[in-house]
């Protein structure tokens, strides 16, 4: 056994985070972590990664005790670190970031050439090309979670934790990932592969463990197992398959015509898109980011200016409008960027939820405090927000229990017209369901929804209708009855629709 | 046990920056040869060793209350309105105009020339940000420069059009204003005047301006993530202008009980050699832009300044090392706002809160 962690236990005051956990890994081997936000996954990891110390309990490495004092600590005893955000010099260069920390030199200052090499043999031996030269921010989005990778396996990591790898990658992308942990299992580095996607876990893993509310529920060969046994020991429950019933159409909600927004660049990033939203109706948008969705997006919530076309929301021209003027026609918006957008990190659970919702929750410009918390407070019971109190501060939430937050918040607003981006990214199996129910439901209620997602299951399983955007434009649509993953993969590619 | 933390978090570090700043007054007391618990007795002394000093102190504090109130709802909202000292002696000046020229009773020259000195304040920082929504001027740097404009034209005002030519001596200033328009000293004989009760008063509204109200808390969401705010339908332009507004008019409301309550006239450099506009803004950023912190750290800076005067009078140890208190105290805060102007920075936003 490579490494065990036994009996771990870590309270944070009367919160337990994790109680009693029992973990290991074998050379070679890709061991997924699942669970449900706040289940204790991250804190795990942390313990091992040596950035928190574990209350009770012991890590061997090889049948040695050891403890962390600190990540540089860890990494020396062969373990390294992928966190979901990167941790790159955009302005840096691939070989520069690679070799951060432990560069190699000559005579007196740094040896870029020697670096720009060691980085295409790093590359090379592991197969995962990258070129050395290149500025990381210039980098695609999986190309920069390849230099995590190839950073922390410079830095000599036998044992790599990746945590939720594929969160921010095209399918494509996420093949590739997937191929390239396989390859260096096989050439014996060892995985603990953090992640909500099951599928994924499914397709990778050797064996998986299941955390729920700090404990291990169960430890399992992937072979021996499904997804559905899975969500059951993530959630402790049976999960209900949504039922699609088509509801009846009602009048168009949402009309945009022809925007354009121009941007800095010679393309625009917004280029003529023209759709409708109608009562009763999920639209999806399907697309790899940065294909002009954020813009759209942006454009209908009142937060950009299109430079041309024009929007009509419920009947009025809300063209160029401000945020207030149409919210106050019929908008709820869950943003796409959660942090940039969807909350302050200072304020608390309550001043969080009640964005928007302050004309019903005042008299004369007074606020009702009581009425506001009570609010709140069902929400949180309702979605299930794992939160200290309504007064803590939203940075001490976990980014799956703001989403929830967030999500309730957008869906009390009872708007005809909904934005929903990213609805649930970074969420757990359990709130994904209750999201998926609710937006369905809000359909069922002649709500008019746009859904923006970058992962197609989603896309598929909740649309009615599902518009694909490539570079500022909208390059097909396809009815929930015709579209598979294969046909929208490829329109997300700039190919034609076949068929 | 949440409720406890969020009273005690505030001021932990505002107590921690004065106990440095203790620490570090005690080394240099000891420098010059002095005895420390001495000289800090003297100064304890100086600030409320007695009635007579108490009431000093809070005379002094009177002025750095009302601007830090001023400075921290700006702050609040995520501007920086450094302009507090220009907009003061706009508002002292106004006001002292007024109480001279209104005709009437006593009671309406002091009113009128209070609102005449808030408006002028109130405008006078308004328009840094008007000049920020209409020419993307940066408010720190339009209202730093404000300042000159201000008290150079005050300077003039009353070095010429309005200099008082009644007395012998040859100083700028406006003549007295007529004793029914003056604020009423709180206690027969001591400096304390009806001004600190506005100060008072003025603390509590803002404490619940910004806890209770729709508009206190669009403030405090434009100020902790402008994007989220704009998001949720806040309109910054207005917000900008009212909380710059609102701001501006309590530092001229600084200057107006200043010149009502203790001047009984404008006289330049009354109001800015004393420094009450970065006094003030050093007591809201001692106490993170909590409006009552505010209050309280302003009273402890005005008993450090008025403490250092009773050390210099019965020690030997100079004025200087209450100064050097401050400093230490000013090195924390700003050792703080650089970190969070990093961390902003980081995050990438364009203008939100220091504190």
């Amino acid at each position: 056994m490579l490494l065990q962690m036994e009996g771990i236990t870590k309270s944070y005051g009367n919160v337990t985070a994790n109680r009693n956990v029992s973990f290991n890994l074998r050379k070679g081997e890709i061991h997924a972590l699942v669970g449900e936000n706040g289940a204790g996954k991250t804190t795990l990891m942390r313990i091992l990664y040596g950035m928190e110390s574990q209350t009770s309990g012991e890590i061997k490495l090889g049948g040695k005790p050891v403890s962390f004092g600190s990540p540089t600590d860890a990494i020396r005893h062969g373990i390294g670190m992928v966190h979901q955000h990167f941790m790159l010099f955009p302005s840096f260069t691939v070989a520069e970031n690679i070799v951060i920390g432990r560069e190699p030199s000559r005579a007196i200052g740094f040896d870029r050439k020697a670096a720009a090499e060691e980085t295409t043999r790093l590359a090379k031996r592991f197969g995962m090309p990258v070129d050395p030269w290149k500025r990381v921010g210039e980098c695609s989005l999986g190309v920069q979670q390849r230099v995590e990778i190839l950073k922390v396996l410079y830095q000599g990591a036998e044992i790599i934790i990746l945590d939720e790898p594929t969160g921010v990658l095209t399918p494509i992308e996420v093949k590739e990932l997937l191929a390239a942990i396989k390859e260096l299992a096989r050439q014996g580095k060892s995985f603990i592969l953090i992640s909500h996607k099951l599928g994924e876990i499914m397709e990778v893993a050797d064996r998986i463990t299941v955390l729920r509310d700090g404990e291990v529920t169960g430890t399992v060969n992937a072979s021996d197992t499904g997804e559905e046994q899975l969500s059951r020991m993530m959630v402790g429950r049976e999960l209900v398959q949504l039922g699609r019933s088509a509801a009846a159409l009602g009048e168009k909600v949402l009309e945009a015509k022809g925007l354009t927004v121009r941007g800095s660049k010679t393309k625009p990033l917004l280029d003529g898109v023209s759709l409708n939203v109608k009562a009763g109706e999920i639209v999806g948008i399907a697309g790899i980011s940065g294909n002009g969705q954020s813009e759209l997006l942006q454009v209908l919530a009142g937060l950009l200016q299109p430079d041309e076309g024009t929007v009509e929301l419920s009947g009025q021209d809300v063209t160029g409008a401000s945020v207030q003027r149409i919210r106050g026609a019929g908008l709820a918006h869950i943003p796409e960027d959660r942090y940039l957008w969807g909350v302050s990190k200072e304020a608390d659970v309550t001043e969080n939820g009640i964005m928007g919702h302050t004309g019903r929750l005042s008299k004369n410009g007074i606020l009702r405090r009581g009425k506001a918390r009570s609010m709140v407070a069902e929400w949180v019971e309702r979605f299930g927000v794992k939160t200290g109190s309504l007064d803590t501060k939203a940075q001490h939430l976990s980014g799956g229990n703001l989403q929830k937050l967030i999500v309730a918040r957008e869906l009390a607003q009872q708007s005809p017209f909904l934005i929903a981006a990213e609805p649930t990214r970074g969420v757990d199996v359990g709130a994904m369901e209750i999201i998926h129910a609710e937006l369905l439901s809000k359909r069922d209620r002649q709500g008019a929804i746009l859904l923006v997602s970058s992962e197609l299951t989603e896309v598929l399983k909740l649309s009615d209708r599902i518009l694909v955007m490539f570079e500022g434009r909208i390059a097909g649509e396809l009815t929930a009855e015709e579209a598979t993953e294969e046909k929208i993969s490829l329109l997300m590619a700039g190919g034609k629709a076949v068929g | 046990m949440d409720k406890l933390g969020n009273w005690i978090k505030p001021l932990l570090q505002p107590l921690l920056a004065l106990a440095a700043g203790l620490a570090v007054g005690a080394v240099a007391i000891l420098i010059v040869g002095g005895s420390v618990t001495e000289t800090y007795a003297e100064m304890w002394k100086g600030a409320f060793g007695n009635f007579y000093f108490i009431t000093n102190t809070l005379a002094r504090a009177t002025p750095i209350i009302l601007i830090g109130l001023g400075v921290a709802l700006a702050f609040r909202a995520g501007f920086f309105n450094m302009g507090s000292e220009g907009q003061m002696v706009l508002g002292a000046l106004s006001a002292a105009i007024t109480a001279i020229h209104l005709p009437g009773p006593g009671w309406l020259k002091l009113i009128g020339a209070i609102v005449a000195g808030m408006l002028a304040g109130g405008i006078w920082s308004a328009f840094a940000g008007w000049l920020d929504a209409k020419y993307r001027m940066n408010l720190l740097i339009t209202t730093l420069l404000l300042n000159y404009i201000a008290t150079y034209f005050a300077g003039y005002i009353v070095t010429y059009p309005l200099k008082d030519t009644t007395g012998s001596a040859a100083m700028a200033q406006t003549v007295m204003l007529d004793k029914s328009a003056w604020l009423p000293k709180l206690f027969q004989g001591y400096s304390l005047h009806a001004g600190f009760l506005l100060a008072m008063l003025g603390t509590i509204l803002l404490y619940l301006f910004m806890k209770h109200t729709v508009k206190g808390y669009e403030i405090r969401m434009l100020g902790g993530n402008p994007l989220f705010a704009s998001y949720g339908g806040v309109q910054r332009g207005k917000l900008m202008f009212l909380s710059m507004f609102v701001s501006g008019g309590l530092a001229g409301l600084a200057g107006s009980v200043e010149v009502l309550g203790t001047q009984y006239r404008y006289l330049d450099g009354a109001l800015t050699s004393p420094g009450y506009a970065w006094s003030g803004i050093m007591a809201t950023l001692l106490a993170g832009s909590n409006p009552i912190g505010t209050a309280v750290a302003a009273i402890l800076i005005a008993a450090l300044q008025t403490g250092g005067m009773g050390m210099e009078r019965n020690t030997d140890v100079p004025l200087e090392v209450s100064s050097i208190i401050q400093s230490v105290l000013i090195l924390f805060v700003s050792a703080k706002l650089t970190y969070s102007f990093i961390k902003r920075k980081k995050a990438g936003a364009k203008n939100g809160p220091a504190v």
